[in-house]
């Protein structure tokens, strides 16, 4: 199972301590209340979509007209003229840049993966020093099993003895079934583990699920030993807001 | 038919559907994916390789690079039989413009239509211009009833054979082909999942996204101009996010929290569905792309997730466990007149309805537990199973033409994304570098 070197320990102190103001400034601000909370989330919601409902009103036209473009084709002819392909899209352009809606660029690394991988590897640390431990399923089930409750109460015992720290509940599947409908089994999952953790006493407002369905697994091989690892309520203490 | 005896017939002759043949006389125009279809003999004398035909890397002609292409063009189109003309003893010797003399002898084997041409960098061009003439002979007319002739840098050498084969569909079908449409899919890099979009024969990846993270089930917008798809924000929350193909600009059409999923635009492009946790459970929603308002389409406590639209946008099929396992439903595109599909089994999801509008593609989870490919008529009278075999099979998607599906598989261990004709014969795999390629959907046809 996992272990943690010693040199990650500096690190693993340094997390907890910077993720404290931010942490304390939000659970000062909802003082437990969490209607408010929501309703202050739902805000900062719409100012990012720029519209109610969470949907956004800035996004271009997608109506389809279905009329000719410069990539229709233009049939065979007994004299055929000069037709110029042109871009990496797959286009027939008659005049300089025509056709190039349908061009496909090509998207260089903005250094995201180096930055999302640092922090997802902060999380893993805080999360091992915490002691957290996952809770597993059986398949097709999002039933909390007998040894997953006795994983959630360490676990809400931890929680409740650090009321600055927010955790974030995984729900991941296996690789049997479809991608989309593990993305609902997987939140059906974590969603079982927060209700049970919330009855354990911890404060709701300091829990959030998201779900991976089969898209991280743990494990890679087609057997019923790694499908049992990536069935899983994966506990995570957030370092990032 | 009972699923069970169709799946007997599958796993008796390996991959193999039993299609129900109607009465009714074929019709070439527009019932070209009827089994009775007469596939059209077509021969592809040669692409000679004129002056300069070095390709860049020096290895193969180009045009014996045009003529493979379109070689596998033709045969993928299911409108040809393509005939290989030397074993015919049909002499290819002499190829200019005009009809060599012994394309006669083609009518006399069957052969319908003969296409020739040569490729080759063009003289006196600085930029290295490559050009292709190509030409068709009819041997009912035996004349020579057109041409193209292309110019392009030499990285265009595919392309060039791929709008030749959607030009020579379009010639006898009225159909504009497939072999210029793309496939987006998701492709594994490190630990991330990212949007990529190939041609449709696998070939030419391109990278769209480098978030880092997770971007999954791609879906284009009937126009082609964008992919919607969803996207993990900041690795917590899911969105569903519009990238523009030719620019990369990204908008975030909706945030609510809560799963985010499956989003799909309505054939018109004037909606688009997806499934949304954030009032409690998955249910579908409806986002008028013009007005931007929402209409929640479903009000159940079970999941209702994967919708898609029938070709007239009048109806949608979804995914809901409302009966325990997920199952395939229908309703009408304002979530009224709800039905049940799908009846066999105790797992089927991911519908996929055709662009023909005569079957619905799913995947089903066999008696051994395996995950394959179904189809089922909109009426529920018909259902096959297409796939047999090991592996999870996963997002069927549908080629504009609906002649063949395009689908995720682990057959071969990691996911890899297969092509497959719509009876099930033809099985191709067309990705074949990176660790998981996944979630592939087809674009509409230009």
């Amino acid at each position: 199972m996992k272990t943690l070197p010693a040199s990650y320990l500096p690190l693993i102190l340094g997390i907890i301590v910077l993720g404290i103001p931010s942490c304390s400034k939000k659970a000062v601000r909802s003082g437990g209340d969490a209607q408010a909370l929501q309703e202050e989330m739902a805000r900062g919601e719409m100012a990012k979509g720029g519209a109610k409902g969470g949907a956004s009103s800035s996004f271009p036209d997608t109506s389809f007209s279905g009329r000719e473009d410069a990539n229709s084709l233009r049939g065979l002819d007994r004299n055929p003229s000069e037709e110029r392909l042109g871009g990496n899209g797959g286009n027939a352009s008659s005049q300089g840049g025509a056709g190039r809606a349908n061009g496909v660029i090509a998207k260089a690394d903005s250094g995201a993966a180096a930055r999302q991988l640092a922090e997802i590897r902060a999380e893993q640390v805080a999360s091992v020093a915490a002691g957290l431990r996952d809770v597993f399923f059986t398949y097709d089930s999002f039933s909390i099993t007998e040894d997953g409750r006795h994983a959630l109460s360490g676990n809400a015992e931890w929680a409740r003895s650090n009321p600055y720290a927010q955790l974030k509940i995984e729900g991941h599947c296996d690789e049997r079934g479809t991608s989309a409908y593990n993305l609902v089994l997987g939140e059906k999952r974590a969603k079982a583990v927060r209700n049970y953790l919330v009855e354990l006493g911890v404060v709701p407002t300091h829990l959030s699920v998201v779900s991976y369905g089969k898209e991280r697994p743990f494990c890679t091989e087609h057997t019923e030993a790694c499908y049992s690892q990536n069935r899983r309520g994966h506990l995570v203490v957030k370092t990032v807001k | 038919m009972t699923f069970r005896a169709a799946v007997s017939v599958i796993l008796s002759v390996s991959i193999g559907v039993v299609w129900i043949i109607e009465s009714g006389a074929a019709d070439v125009f527009l019932e070209a994916t009827r089994p009775d279809f007469q596939r059209i003999p077509l021969g592809i004398a040669a692409i000679e390789n004129a002056g300069g035909s070095e390709s860049p890397e020096g290895r193969v002609k180009l045009g014996t690079r045009i003529e493979e292409v379109l070689k596998a063009d033709v045969r993928r189109s299911q409108v040809f039989a393509l005939v290989d003309l030397p074993s015919l003893g049909i002499k290819v010797a002499q190829l200019g413009a005009e009809p060599d003399p012994s394309f006669k002898q083609a009518a006399e084997n069957g052969v319908s239509v003969i296409v020739w041409g040569k490729a080759g960098i063009k003289n006196g061009s600085k930029d290295a211009d490559l050009s292709m003439d190509g030409y068709v002979y009819d041997t009912g007319s035996n004349e020579v009833v057109g041409g193209k002739r292309y110019v392009g840098s030499t990285s265009v050498a595919r392309l060039m054979a791929h709008r030749f084969a959607d030009e020579l569909v379009f010639r006898y079908t009225g159909e504009p082909g497939i072999a210029r449409t793309k496939i987006a899919y998701v492709s594994e890099l490190g630990t991330a999942r990212e949007l990529f979009v190939m041609d449709y024969d696998g070939y030419e990846p391109r990278q769209l996204t480098a978030d880092g993270f997770l971007n999954l089930m791609p879906r284009w917008s009937p126009d082609r101009r964008f992919l919607v798809f969803t996207t993990y924000r900041n690795r917590n929350t899911q969105d569903i996010d519009m990238i523009e193909l030719a620019t990369g600009k990204r908008w975030t059409l909706v945030a609510q929290g809560g799963l985010n999923i499956t989003p799909v635009f309505s054939p018109d492009g004037n909606a688009l569905a997806y499934a949304s946790s954030h009032e409690g459970n998955a249910e579908l929603y409806r986002l008028d792309t013009r007005t931007k308002a929402v209409q929640r389409l479903t009000t159940n406590a079970a999941g209702d997730l994967s919708p898609s639209w029938s070709p007239s946008g009048r109806e949608i099929a979804f995914t809901s466990d409302r009966g325990g396992g997920p199952q395939i439903f229908l309703m009408s595109a304002d979530g009224s007149n709800v039905r049940r599909l799908t009846f066999d089994g105790d797992y089927n999801a991911a519908p996929a309805w055709s662009p023909r509008g005569n079957w619905i593609a799913y995947v089903c989870r066999t008696p051994k537990k395996e995950y394959k490919l179904c189809v089922i008529t909109p009426d529920g009278q018909k259902h096959l199973q297409l796939t047999a075999g090991l592996g999870v099979d996963d997002s069927p998607s549908w080629s504009p033409d609906g002649r063949h599906l395009v689908f995720s598989s682990t057959v071969d261990g990691k996911s890899q994304i297969y092509m497959i004709n719509a009876d099930g014969k033809d099985l191709e795999r067309i990705t074949f570098v990176g660790t998981h390629n996944s979630a592939p959907s087809w674009s509409p046809a230009s």
